[in-house]
């Protein structure tokens, strides 16, 4: 077998093993190690570059970030900005037809403005919005699909765990993709509260009504979600304005989030302990990730794979169009039973040269940071693509009286949002990089 | 247990010790770019000096620090993530097959696992013992034979302190994982053998 071929013939091996249950981190470093055997003709390589390689992984200045970010997710869930969130934006929206819905869209936003995570995004929310929703006559799988929708906000709007790890995949500026993130968020956004305004005027019974609250009270719910905005402006404006590298803005995010989480008594001996349990699990599972990774595809760059498959698409001919149409179907169904982290770390190296010598009429920046932001809210599409998007799952198990089928039911309307917005971001690369033009 | 979440919680520890050194390192650049300021070498020029004088400014090597750290905890992540099976899995296709099936791929899986995280804690002893400059002798007879400091110990930029000591404190964390490791191997053909659910493996959260 020539080394092409070998590493042709690694990715159904490894395709194989994950959909057996092996690790999804694991599965890529085995096939990574034993490629690595057999490209070289023995073990010396692999287990030389095992020596450092573990270290050098978790010992990167830039990956720090990740940590960072997850800690402060959980500092914000415990320092009850949820709840602040949401009753700000319930305050304001509420007494409209599925006001209360709209509110948890917003809230989910705002919160994925200090939380990098779309489960925990979900999670948190649902904790309260979800008896807010029950209690105001929203039906059971209509309130569980749209904080299943809700929550992907907190992966799309900056800071973004996943964003970080593509842009160092793909060596991008951080700070740029944070701030292209921005808009497709904001739409994404949007997007929901449209899809709930048509929801509830197809299902009238789905949604109870309230009374208007007085402005003054508004306002005093506004006053109390402060502290958020002012994290996010520091955090991402920092990082933009270059007052500090990524690595130190996630520090101050954290530092700053833990500080109102203490100052409102939300941090005590326990749950800083759970948050840091929380912070080591989740960073824990994305290590080895990012571990094996490094291991297949360093493994695969050797085998020539990514370059031969990038030529030999471009000598195709096809248009750059339909290469990426094929492979954003491809990020969908795979979306649909596999983390977006897993995903994006599987799969960036292969497509992403593929990607980079096609010509959008964009820069080459340009190009990588556009295809980067559509790529995570493709990934993140399959998060609530029934029958196994996880979201779905985790939102579905809060609320025990709901059966899974009313959720896959209702949540069909935000898919289809989201469908239609990126097919929108698609067409058109300039809203994405429209802030980016705009400031450069 | 109690091992795997003491480990995960030093390593949550360390991770907001880099959180603040990182802190007080963007502040103290802050306050230092400040005083060097047009404004204030204009206004209050005396003040600024003396202030400057106190030697305000970033924190001296606190990337190596962060990177040293940051590994660290990483790898006292990861017992805890291994005994509570947080490894991310896809499992639609496997929840088909029958519980049986299931526990003997899990066995199968944990002793891999195992295996896997024991050859790293190895190499990374082997990492640890080339940034002491023994890459060629036997470590332990190096160590004794070596007295008159003739390491050739690979230290970093800033600080001078050699690599070799975060590498240690790492390699404390990864056999701690390998252990726990091999604890859950044997858990696992427990399960595989007696039919019964020890650990459960929930599904991923992040």
């Amino acid at each position: 077998m020539t080394n092409f071929e070998i590493g042709l013939t690694s990715f159904p091996v490894l395709l194989l093993l994950i959909f057996l249950r092996v690790p999804i981190g694991l599965s890529m470093f085995l096939v990574g190690m034993f490629g690595l055997y057999l490209v070289t003709g023995g073990w010396n390589v692999a287990l030389a570059r095992l020596k450092s390689e573990t270290y050098g992984t978790f010992s990167s200045y830039s990956l720090s970030i990740v940590p960072m970010f997850l800690l402060m997710g959980h500092f914000a869930t415990l320092g009850g900005m949820s709840t602040a969130l949401f009753k700000a934006a319930e305050s304001w929206l509420g007494h409209r037809r599925g006001g209360v819905a709209m509110a948890a869209v917003g809230a989910c936003a705002g919160f994925g403005s200090i939380c990098g995570s779309s489960l925990a995004t979900a999670a948190t929310m649902s904790q309260v919005a979800l008896p807010e929703l029950r209690r105001y006559g929203y039906s059971g799988g209509f309130s569980t699909a749209t904080l299943a929708a809700g929550g992907t906000l907190g992966i799309l709007i900056p800071p973004s765990v996943i964003l970080v790890i593509y842009a160092i995949l793909t060596e991008q500026n951080i700070a740029k993709l944070f701030l292209a993130a921005f808009i497709p968020g904001l739409l994404a956004a949007i997007g929901y509260i449209i899809t709930i305004s048509i929801y509830v005027r197809i299902h009238p019974d789905a949604a109870g009504t309230r009374e208007p609250i007085p402005y003054g009270e508004r306002f005093r719910a506004l006053a109390d979600v402060w502290p958020v905005l002012v994290v996010f402006l520091l955090v991402v404006g920092g990082i933009y304005l270059g007052w500090f590298t990524p690595t130190e803005g996630a520090a101050v995010g954290a530092f700053g989030t833990g500080l109102i989480a203490l100052l409102n008594g939300g941090l005590n001996r326990a749950s800083f302990i759970e948050s840091f349990l929380a912070t080591g699990r989740s960073t824990g599972m994305i290590f080895f990730i990012v571990l094996g990774a490094a291991f297949y595809n360093g493994f695969l760059a050797l085998t020539q794979v990514p370059q031969e498959l990038a030529s030999y698409v471009t000598s195709l001919g096809f248009s750059p169009w339909v290469v990426l149409a094929i492979i954003l179907a491809l990020y969908l169904v795979f979306g649909c039973v596999m983390d977006s982290l897993s995903m994006i770390l599987l799969t960036i190296p292969i497509f992403f040269p593929i990607i980079s010598t096609l010509d959008f009429g964009l820069t080459p920046e340009e190009t990588a940071i556009w295809f980067g932001i559509i790529v995570l809210i493709v990934v993140e599409v399959g998060l609530i693509t029934p029958p196994v998007g996880m979201n779905l799952f985790v939102i579905n198990s809060m609320d025990r009286t709901t059966p899974m089928v009313a959720t896959y039911r209702a949540v069909m309307y935000f898919v289809a949002s989201d469908v239609v917005r990126v097919i929108i971001l698609v067409a058109f690369p300039s809203i994405t990089l429209f802030l980016l033009r705009a400031l450069h | 247990m109690s091992l795997a979440r003491f480990m995960a919680i030093l390593g949550g520890l360390v991770l907001t010790c880099l959180i603040l050194l990182t802190c007080i390192s963007v502040l103290g650049r802050g306050i230092n770019t400040f005083l060097h300021s047009g404004m204030m070498q204009n206004t209050m020029p005396g003040l600024a000096d003396t202030l400057l004088g106190t030697g305000v400014g970033p924190v001296l090597g606190d990337y190596e620090l962060v990177e040293a750290g940051i590994a660290f905890s990483i790898f006292a992540f990861l017992p805890f993530c291994q005994i509570t099976a947080g490894h991310a899995t896809v499992d639609i296709f496997t929840s088909r097959l029958s519980v049986k099936v299931n526990r003997f791929i899990q066995m199968v899986v944990e002793i891999v696992f195992a295996v896997v995280l024991i050859v790293i804690a190895m190499r990374l002893y082997e990492g640890m013992m080339a940034k002491m400059g023994l890459k060629d002798t036997p470590a332990i007879l190096k160590l004794f034979g070596d007295k008159g400091g003739l390491f050739m110990s690979e230290t970093s930029q800033l600080l001078q302190f050699p690599l070799w000591w975060a590498y240690g404190l790492s390699l404390i964390a990864a056999i701690v994982a390998a252990t726990v490791g091999v604890y859950m191997a044997f858990v696992r053909i427990g399960e595989f053998f007696s039919n019964r659910t020890v650990v459960e493996s929930a599904g991923v959260d992040h």
